[in-house]
């Protein structure tokens, strides 16, 4: 009965569930899903990992490849990140050019490297003017469960912190390049940012929505933190959100941010043993 | 139509022209300081057959950037718009339908996004399309020394710590939208959403003036 209930009238059965602060996965209001983290996912990468978010699956690899840098940046090298939702994660994309949630993804988690600061692209540079490291970051989502830049945040700064770099001699005057295998270095990760999502349900907040509860809800809101700073509150319009709960929502961020960069330690650290 | 801002606020001059075009049904052009934009309305019009909801109106923004197909920061710009707007109009009003919104934008010498969502609440105002409450927004960016600036301009921006865009609701003064650039403390945060929503204010009483001439006008 709930089923059929539940797809005839999407908003009231959810309504009557949050009405006694629970959800229909059994959460609380403010309850996060847990979080699962893999690396070295990808064999053949540089850097790769998997996070899981509930449901929510995204996939991480960075290729590094060799390139002369920009003429105006003489000193630094790139990082270039692509968020790609095929249509296999979810019903809501279909094939062809990328769909306008991967390109503000992608464009949204280009700008958080930046402000954050949490990569210096002056280590990526080899020899100044010559040659530096280029960096692609894939992030693939494998299933779309809600949160999806959460995830992204998670999966690319964690595939970051498990790269590593052969050593590169450079010889100026015959341009030739010598890889020394045997020489891996990491990147230095100067911080960790990560975030959380709430969706705006009528007069609730709903901590970590899942695909359906931010179907229904009336709008997102994205909080990053890195160090107990701010990076970024993003939230993309919706319904009008009062100053009290937005606070509260910070400072539960700031809290569930402790959880996954230990989270994010610990995997990285058991790879390095 | 000219109106000089209220000097105190600091914010950069705020002009605009209702009504500039023929064919949409709400037509602006709004600028603030050197920043321009142009948006028009069309709605409520007929719907491609794929989009059309059958309990309400399906709401279309679209972006367009000065020179050149939109670009993946235009299309962030493109969603912050699209999700203010979807959430100020009643658009359960108009099922089976559509409301085309078009910004065109003239010159980004920084601030565009808010100068962009003013226009939209103008253009809509000018449309004459029923809505739950009007917007606002403003913005503001926070120097290294951590002085907060109304408004900036691009020169600014570029050396910039942090810059917040807000859009506020004109019922309940609830935060609608807000983007941020940069890195800061709750505390600058707060600051900066206690400025911008004084700044908000001003621009709440923009439209009713601008509204209120463009009617005497018409008589």
């Amino acid at each position: 009965m709930a089923k059929q209930f539940k797809s005839l009238h999407p908003t009231k059965f959810y309504r009557d569930y949050l009405n006694h602060d629970i959800r229909p996965d059994g959460r609380l209001i403010s309850k996060f899903r847990p979080v699962i983290i893999n690396i070295g996912s990808i064999a053949t990468a540089d850097g790769s990992a998997l996070v899981r978010i509930g449901k929510t699956t995204v996939i991480c690899g960075i290729k590094a490849e060799l390139c002369p840098p920009k003429s105006e940046r003489p000193n630094e090298g790139f990082l270039i990140c692509n968020v790609d939702l095929p249509p296999l994660c979810s019903s809501k994309f279909r094939p062809g050019p990328p769909s306008d949630l991967a390109q503000i993804t992608t464009r949204f988690l280009a700008d958080l490297i930046l402000n954050s600061a949490c990569i210096d692209l002056k280590d990526l540079c080899i020899v100044k003017e010559k040659l530096v490291w280029c960096l692609y970051a894939d992030i693939i989502c494998l299933d779309h469960d809600g949160c999806i830049i959460d995830a992204c945040l998670l999966v690319l700064l964690t595939a970051l912190k498990t790269v590593r770099l052969p050593g590169v001699e450079y010889d100026a005057a015959i341009d030739k390049k010598t890889i020394n295998e045997d020489e891996q270095k990491s990147l230095s990760i100067y911080n960790t940012p990560v975030s959380t999502t709430y969706a705006m349900f009528e007069d609730k907040v709903i901590t970590d929505p899942t695909a359906e509860e931010e179907e229904i809800s009336s709008g997102l809101l994205t909080i990053v933190v890195k160090n107990k700073e701010l990076c970024s509150i993003h939230k993309p319009g919706g319904s009008p959100l009062s100053e009290e709960k937005l606070y509260d929502c910070i400072s539960e961020t700031i809290n569930h941010a402790d959880l996954l960069i230990t989270l994010i330690n610990t995997a990285v650290a058991e790879q390095n043993d | 139509m000219e109106v000089e801002n209220n000097t105190n606020l600091l914010m950069r001059d705020v002009n605009c022209k209702l009504g500039i075009f023929t064919r949409p049904d709400g037509s602006v052009f709004i600028s603030q300081g050197e920043t321009a934009v142009v948006v028009g309305i069309y709605g409520p019009i007929e719907v491609k057959l794929h989009k059309m909801l059958i309990n309400k109106a399906s709401v279309e923004t679209h972006y367009c950037p000065k020179s050149g197909t939109p670009g993946i920061s235009d299309k962030l710009c493109e969603s912050i718009l699209h999700n203010v707007c979807e959430a100020a109009l009643v658009s359960t009003l108009y099922p089976r339908s559509s409301i085309l919104i078009i910004i065109q934008e003239m010159q980004n010498r920084g601030g565009i996004l808010s100068c962009a969502v003013n226009g939209c609440c103008l253009a809509l105002l000018n449309a004459g399309t029923d809505m739950k409450f009007l917007f606002a927004s403003s913005s503001c960016g926070l120097d290294d020394e951590g002085n907060f600036h109304l408004d900036p301009d691009n020169l600014f921006l570029e050396k910039a710590t942090a810059s917040f865009i807000f859009v506020f609701d004109s019922v309940g003064k609830g935060l609608i939208a807000s983007h941020t650039s940069g890195s800061f403390n709750l505390a600058q945060y707060q600051n900066a959403l206690e400025l911008c929503k004084k700044a908000s204010e001003g621009i709440f009483d923009f439209y009713k003036c601008m509204i209120k001439k463009d009617l005497q006008d018409k008589i």
